[in-house]
């Protein structure tokens, strides 16, 4: 699935995956495949989006590559920088997770402890990298006042009920981003938004990311918030990558006949009115 | 089907998020400042809980220096005294061996509150460890920890009083061993049942994925999130455990004539309720009060934990 360029660039990609299989089960009789041997790349500082449509395997992908699901057995490579995360010992990827990825869930109020302070929860990835309370804290604040929140310092020491569901998400990416990763998985972190605020957040992911040089990998069902914030995107259907390149070459030219159906079902304002969107059967190219 | 070429910004206003993207600092309209959070943060909760707190620590107080408040010797018998109903002398009256009821029930507190703060306090923390790792190993061990469990839940605490009190001697001791060792295993399968669930939430996945180790997973993220059922559960348990120890000193396993122990007291006069009313309510009105005391206690705790329902009291 890699192109020529993709394999010019291999050696400097931040993240690279080869050959992922992910399958769930506790025995090998029964385990279920869900992602069948996928290549993805990032580069340092790249935006990626891994768009499909639920089931497809893109949060699986992005779960594998951070071990979040100790239930499920992994095969081919998943490589950041020098590290192969997949054989890492689970002292090394504790090392890893946090530091140099962040990843950002779907639901904020979940995501948060619900007896902690956020101030706490912003702190914690420094804290236990052995930060001091007083610069942590200070870091802590400035974060989420350039994050949007403000009175951050007084707000610091709320609770996350007490913040709205936009706030809950800048607090969340806070914490995610406070350890200076290098790439920050954001698995669907607009979905549970309203509209006007999922665009307030896509718009600081992009201006975090630019000013630390971070690479984001964006997974998301929305194509409509794929097209103003990616480089590159990755189309995925049933856990395999149905097609891959620079977001305006898919945009203007979808080569898969899925990513053709998947744009078509999207409601447009220059299209005619009576045109009728697209649908995407279910089994289209289900293998 | 074609896709004609769209810029950026038509692309987003095609799916409705066009337009311009308001400024990030936009804040909460429920929300005008942040002050508004933090003075209700300080309001108390209900005069009724306070009220319990208070008499809760007038209650430890009583048990420490009951003793030497106590009007009369509570050992003393006088035997012309005997069944003497409430007066300015004997305020709660006097039992059947002529001893101040009033000054029993005070030099009693010690002996019946220290007995049910040991078996809470041991179950509560055998329970929660036991609990806890059965949980959190979902292996082998869980189904042997429960197995152990369930024999621990099979065993009527009196079955196994009897038993310790024939090896080691009937005594308030021998009680105590007994019951905080039938106690416990609900305790653990409280405990295991509430972390299983909170072992899944989103937000531990989330802790563990910044980094976190295993240790302050479990102690900054599981438990806090999921011992409030327990303090709940060993406020209620404060009655049940004081009517066993007392039941137990019925059968003659627990505490032992003469001991001031309010159970033991209760038994005791119980034969002579007719005659004597007084010797059986005023001990029980102790357990009672005591009882409803830390019930109140245990809801002010859960509410002292919980953020959420912390601003709505």
């Amino acid at each position: 699935m890699s192109t020529p360029a993709d394999r010019a660039q291999y050696g400097q990609n931040l993240l690279e995956i080869r050959g992922l299989r992910v399958a769930y089960g506790n025995s090998r009789r029964d385990a279920v495949e869900v992602v069948h041997g996928i290549d993805l790349s990032i580069r340092p500082g790249e935006r990626l989006a891994v768009v499909g449509e639920s089931g497809s395997g893109k949060s699986v992908t992005a779960r594998a590559v951070l071990g979040l699901d100790t239930d499920a057995s992994l095969s081919g490579s998943i490589r950041l920088g020098e590290h192969e995360l997949t054989t890492l010992s689970r002292r090394r990827m504790r090392d890893i997770r946090g530091a140099r990825i962040g990843l950002i869930f779907q639901d904020p109020l979940a995501a948060l402890n619900p007896v902690m302070r956020v101030g706490w929860q912003i702190m914690q990835p420094l804290i236990i990298r052995g930060t001091g309370k007083r610069e942590a804290r200070q870091r802590g604040i400035d974060l989420l006042g350039r994050l949007g929140v403000r009175d951050a310092g007084a707000r610091f020491d709320d609770y996350p009920h007490q913040f709205s569901g936009g706030m809950r998400q800048r607090v969340v990416i806070a914490i995610a981003v406070i350890a200076q990763p290098e790439l920050l998985i954001a698995d669907e972190p607009t979905t549970a938004l309203d509209v006007r605020v999922q665009a307030q957040v896509l718009q600081l992911l992009d201006e975090l990311a630019r000013e630390r040089g971070m690479a984001v990998m964006l997974i998301t069902h929305d194509l409509g918030i794929v097209a103003g914030f990616a480089e590159r995107v990755v189309v995925m259907r049933n856990g395999r990558v149905v097609e891959h390149g620079d977001v305006d070459s898919i945009y203007a030219a979808p080569k898969a006949e899925y990513t053709r159906g998947l744009l078509g079902a999207v409601p447009r304002l220059d299209s005619d009115p009576d045109r009728e969107l697209a649908t995407v059967a279910p089994d289209w190219d289900a293998s | 089907m074609t896709v004609p070429p769209l810029s950026a910004a038509e692309r987003l206003v095609g799916t409705g998020l066009g337009g311009t993207v308001p400024a990030p600092d936009q804040a909460d309209p429920r929300r005008p400042n942040g002050s508004h959070a933090r003075s209700r943060r300080r309001t108390r909760g209900p005069a009724a809980e306070q009220l319990a707190v208070a008499a809760a620590i007038v209650i430890v107080l009583v048990a420490v220096v009951g003793p030497w408040l106590a009007p009369h010797d509570p050992y003393t018998v006088d035997l012309t005294q005997q069944l003497r109903s409430p007066s300015t002398g004997h305020w709660f009256g006097t039992d059947v061996n002529g001893r101040d009821i009033l000054s029993r029930v005070l030099a009693g507190a010690r002996a019946t509150l220290s007995a049910t703060a040991i078996v809470l306090a041991v179950a509560t923390i055998v329970g929660t460890l036991i609990g806890t790792v059965a949980a959190l190993s979902r292996t082998i061990i869980d189904e042997i920890l429960m197995r152990i469990c369930d024999i621990g839940l099979a065993l009527p605490s009196i079955v196994l009083a009897l038993g310790l009190a024939a090896a080691l001697g009937p005594s308030l001791r021998s009680a105590v061993i007994a019951m905080a060792a039938t106690w416990w295993p609900g305790y653990a399968r409280l405990v295991r049942a509430v972390v299983r669930e909170t072992r899944d939430a989103e937000f531990v996945d989330s802790a563990r994925m910044l980094g976190v180790g295993r240790m302050r997973l479990v102690l900054r993220h599981v438990l806090p999130n999921s011992l409030s059922i327990l303090y709940v559960q060993v406020s209620l348990d404060v009655a049940a455990v004081m009517l066993t120890i007392s039941g137990l000193s019925f059968i003659g396993v627990g505490a032992q004539v003469p001991s001031a122990e309010w159970g033991a007291m209760i038994s005791a006069a119980a034969g002579n309720v007719g005659n004597g009313w007084w010797a059986v309510l005023f001990p029980g009105l102790a357990i009672a009060f005591t009882a409803i005391t830390f019930n109140l206690v245990g809801d002010w705790l859960r509410v002292r934990t919980d953020p959420t329902l912390r601003e709505r009291a």
